[in-house]
């Protein structure tokens, strides 16, 4: 037996699994007083344009594997092009001194080297985010908020 | 094998000895912090600490957890969180703790509120999990999820709240896969610690992959042989997967181990009901309606005994059972039942017309002063427009759809629940079958891939948008839904009977 409150609406046996959207949350070290950024903005720090936060630091990216679940819909949607067109950008060796890509084999991982890196920025499954780093906004609106743009299936 | 005394689970909540923490104030005893304990009796700092002065207090609480959490003997485990915080008044745990568990939405503000007030006696770790299970059922998800994720690495072996927060996970979040990863790693700790056996069973069966879950019912079972919820829990999987023999096979042993387990003649009842059986199904509502003294509890008890009614096609008498509950709800000041009642009153009225004015004054009630939270009035009202718009696409009344569509849009645009989301895709899809714009509509009602209206709605768009192949698969997967859900009650039979007769929509057998 489960709770009625837990199971409302969610007891269903279906012939194949069904298919269930995740939000991915873009997370900064909590000293980081930047609190949003707007989607291209974002794009703009994965495209190695934006290599600076307004605080005059360096800003380094920590992500998963390109090819670790999710990440291509994170990859297309923050670059815009195409799987293959974002992965050839993130991994441009030339951007070792602009903007650095550090991949971690786990959202524990970025979330760890978010949580100890003033300057990096990250972008995980919200549901493994910790008090360790702060969620910012992307276009005025947060995991789980209507039409958040990072909500992938 | 494990096996867990209540009694002495208690006992040794009791001798529990700690540490004491800052004074809550001068004229107040001195709280203590103290950890739970571990199998042994002894304390432990493994677990997340809890704060009382008073030991009658903790030993309640202790209990409430052992019977609701891991024995699902969910209303004792509601009457220990009563009796905790009436020993402790200033126990903000307890009082969150009540709140989270409640299904009473007074009970539920007045304790939020309560164990917003004692907050300062907490310890910050309780205070994490407080604001977990606040955010959790309030809709505070970011901080919520931080919360719990930062207890679950402080207290890695705190088996109870890794069960806690898989099982919200899973049954509330549909995030299955990190249920999953927490039930497996306290199951690789504890091959038998029961509570997560039963949850990753649920959690493969609500993600899909029933077949999975049977294994760990019989482990579930053989590691608990005296207590009634493994069986309870086997019967309920049994019976999502269609197997009713097993189902009341294994709800009836629940029963020979515990009469008083009454969760399994509501599981008995409604496995009748599913069956076809609504003669039996009613008769053993009744022995559950009269087993339980929760007057939620009771409510529910009493739909499901008078939806019965509407299963077997008695229309008349339906309606005027569920008049009379509508009526009972009102007096006892239970608005998210009586507008549910309403609701469920429209979706099985034939007359169009008739049944949007059930959903009129389901919607009234909620508009009424009573004491219900924000997020309880907002799912009812989007579950009531959503079926509004459905009951408007079936009747080919295009100004009721759209009417339905525009609140529920506004609602969409602020509101973060999955409810009011998928229920306003739900109405938009159906605003757009009837504007004929069926892949539009496809891809709207896919977003609301649990509910048996949005269903049965998915499977004509298809038809109509001459997918042929998906539409008979939307179908089978309705037909294979067996919950006790008004919806379901509503919309399966319907896609069981079009798929016996090979008609490819369930349009034609459909009362609206």
């Amino acid at each position: 037996m489960r709770k009625r409150l837990l199971t409302l609406g969610l007891l269903i046996m279906s012939v194949a699994a069904v298919a269930f959207a995740t939000d991915f949350a873009v997370i900064v070290n909590p000293s980081n007083p930047v609190r949003a950024m707007a989607l291209v903005e974002l794009g703009k720090i994965f495209k190695g344009k934006t290599h600076m936060w307004s605080s005059e630091r360096s800003i380094t990216i920590v992500l998963r594997d390109p090819d670790s679940p999710g990440m291509k819909f994170v990859i297309e949607k923050v670059l815009g092009g195409t799987f293959e067109e974002g992965k050839a950008i993130l991994n441009d060796p030339s951007r070792k001194t602009t903007v650095p890509v550090v991949f971690a084999s786990s959202d524990e991982e970025v979330i760890k080297i978010v949580g100890s890196s003033p300057g990096a920025i990250g972008v995980v499954d919200v549901y493994n985010i910790t008090s360790g780093v702060k969620v910012i906004k992307i276009d005025d609106k947060q995991p789980f908020d209507p039409g958040y743009i990072l909500k992938g299936h | 094998m494990k096996i867990r005394n209540p009694f002495l689970y208690s006992v040794m909540a009791l001798t529990i000895a700690g540490v004491t923490a800052a004074s809550a104030g001068a004229q107040m005893p001195q709280p203590e912090i103290t950890a739970h304990t571990a199998a042994d009796g002894a304390p432990t700092a493994e677990m997340v600490p809890v704060t009382t002065f008073s030991p009658d207090a903790r030993h309640d609480y202790e209990l409430a957890l052992l019977y609701h959490e891991d024995l699902l003997f969910v209303d004792k485990g509601l009457v220990s969180l009563r009796k905790a915080v009436k020993a402790d008044p200033r126990f903000a745990l307890a009082h969150a703790t009540l709140a989270y568990f409640t299904t009473d939405p007074v009970e539920e503000r007045r304790e939020y509120a309560l164990a917003q007030k004692y907050m300062a006696n907490a310890s910050p770790d309780e205070r994490l999990l407080i604001r977990w299970m606040d955010g959790a059922k309030n809709g505070g998800l970011v901080p919520a999820i931080a919360a719990i994720n930062d207890l679950l690495s402080k207290y890695p072996n705190d088996k109870r709240l890794a069960n806690m927060a898989s099982e919200w996970l899973c049954a509330n979040q549909a995030a299955y896969e990190h249920g999953e990863k927490i039930l497996k790693n306290v199951l690789q700790s504890d091959p038998n610690y029961f509570p997560a056996l039963n949850n990753l069973a649920y959690c493969y069966a609500l993600s899909g992959r029933p077949s999975l879950a049977p294994p760990l019912m019989e482990q579930y079972v053989t590691a608990l042989p005296a207590q009634p919820n493994p069986q309870d829990s086997y019967g309920e999987i049994m019976r999502m997967l269609g197997d009713y023999p097993a189902a009341l096979d294994h709800y009836g042993k629940a029963l020979q181990i515990d009469p008083t387990f009454n969760t399994s003649q509501v599981g008995i009842a409604s496995t009748y009901a599913l069956m076809g059986d609504q003669e039996r199904a009613r008769a053993q509502y009744l022995i559950a309606i009269s087993g339980t003294k929760e007057r939620t509890t009771k409510l529910d008890y009493r739909i499901l005994w008078a939806m019965t009614y509407y299963r077997e096609n008695q229309i008349e008498r339906g309606s005027r059972e569920f008049a009379k509950l509508a009526a009972e709800a009102h007096a006892a000041d239970l608005p998210v039942e009586e507008a549910e009642i309403h609701r469920n009153m429209a979706i099985f009225n034939p007359e169009p017309h008739h049944a949007l004015r059930s959903l009129d004054a389901a919607r009234l009630v909620l508009t009424e002063n009573h004491e219900i939270s924000q997020g309880s009035r907002e799912i009812e009202l989007a579950n009531i427009l959503q079926t509004r718009a459905f009951i408007a696409e079936r009747a080919g009344m295009a100004d009721a759809a759209q009417k339905a569509l525009k609140p529920l849009s506004a609602m969409a645009q602020t509101s973060r629940s999955n409810i009011v989301q998928q229920a306003y895709h739900s109405a938009n899809g159906a605003v757009l079958m009837m504007q004929e714009k069926y892949g539009a509509a496809i891809s709207e009602l896919m977003e609301d891939p649990q509910n048996p209206l949005s269903l049965q709605l998915l499977a004509d768009a298809q038809n109509r948008a001459g997918q042929a192949a998906d539409a008979q698969k939307t179908l089978a997967t309705l037909a294979a839904i067996n919950d006790e859900r008004v919806e379901t009650a509503f919309a399966v039979p319907q896609a069981r009977a079009a798929l016996k007769n090979g008609s490819p929509t369930t349009a034609q057998v459909g009362t609206h």
